[in-house]
């Protein structure tokens, strides 16, 4: 189960996500995140994927392992999550909001940190057109500092 | 096979600032995906990775030297995706010099001085790229900088 101040995080906070997925020769790839929402269960998340890196699907028939990693800019604070796939579907009403809110907090932080203009980075988190559903096992803390690679749930063993 | 080289407007993408995202695999199938604060063009053939806090992406690419770069380039509409293969890491020399230069230089720029440390320089070769193009309507395409990487990547 994904714990409380995390779940405020990805609701609130997140403000960009990317995923990872590997093919049966464990080649690596990268797919850009449009958006995420938390299931009822408080451990499936929901990612929209936009279509230029929707090529994942096989991978993910493969061999069902997902990371998916998402930062506020600014604070940098940072969490990845790993999992494994449990299905695909289309985008509905709760993805697109939820697409809308990462859109707006993406477009509003770029602008202050970068100085970029607001219209260009809400352009930059494209529309989705794919959701990917997994169910995640692994938390780890990856704001940069001593504590990055730290394991949050489950927890390590001191 | 000819080498995969890589264009010059490659270059100020990866000197504007911005974040870019790495994908590696451990032995055991796991990816892991983390994001980065500086891509080092080294010449059209190798780019560097700075090896700071994220110890798994090191220990994934000694396993599994296979990982996948992402540049992001907000005002030229487009994101850069880099197929690599780890090279070596250089701990000293001009290339770990000019990369822990502007590190330090980000590092200031975003608050977090003395927090970014360059451990080493990890070196990479391309072995493909594409550049995925937007627009505000969402309408996508792909260039694709791409010799032989498939039948490359089949026969190991």
């Amino acid at each position: 189960m994904i714990p409380g101040k995390i779940l405020a995080f990805l609701e609130h906070e997140g403000t960009v996500a990317v995923s990872g997925t590997r093919d049966a020769n464990l080649i690596p790839a990268i797919h850009y995140v449009s958006g995420w929402d938390v299931e009822p269960d408080k451990r499936t998340i929901r990612c929209s994927i936009p279509q230029a890196f929707t090529d994942l699907i096989a991978s993910l028939e493969d061999n069902g392992q997902f990371s998916l990693t998402i930062e506020q800019i600014g604070s940098h604070e940072t969490y990845q999550f790993k999992g494994d796939y449990v299905g695909s579907a289309r985008p509905n009403e709760a993805d697109m909001a939820a697409h809308e809110q990462v859109k707006a907090r993406f477009a509003k932080v770029v602008n202050q940190v970068f100085g970029l203009p607001q219209e260009m980075c809400r352009a930059y988190i494209s529309r989705p057109s794919l959701v990917i559903r997994f169910t995640v096992r692994e938390i780890f803390l990856q704001t940069p500092g001593p504590g990055a690679g730290h394991r949050l749930v489950p927890p390590e063993e001191e | 096979m000819g080498a995969v080289e890589l264009p010059d407007q490659i270059k100020p993408v990866m000197q504007n600032g911005i974040p870019a995202i790495v994908v590696t695999c451990s032995a055991d199938g796991i990816p892991n995906t983390t994001i980065i604060s500086q891509v080092y063009y080294v010449d059209k053939t190798h780019i560097a990775l700075s090896f700071q806090f994220f110890n798994k992406t090191i220990r994934n690419v000694r396993e599994n030297p296979q990982a996948c770069v992402a540049l992001n380039d907000l005002e030229g509409n487009a994101k850069w995706i880099l197929d690599v293969q780890y090279d070596h890491s250089e701990t000293e020399g001009p290339i770990f010099d000019e990369m822990d230069m502007q590190i330090e230089a980000i590092a200031s720029a975003t608050g977090m001085s003395g927090i970014f440390r360059l451990r080493a320089a990890d070196i990479y070769r391309v072995r493909s790229f594409k550049k995925v193009s937007f627009s505000p309507a969402s309408l996508q395409g792909v260039t694709h900088g791409d010799t032989g990487y498939t039948k490359q990547r089949a026969s190991g």
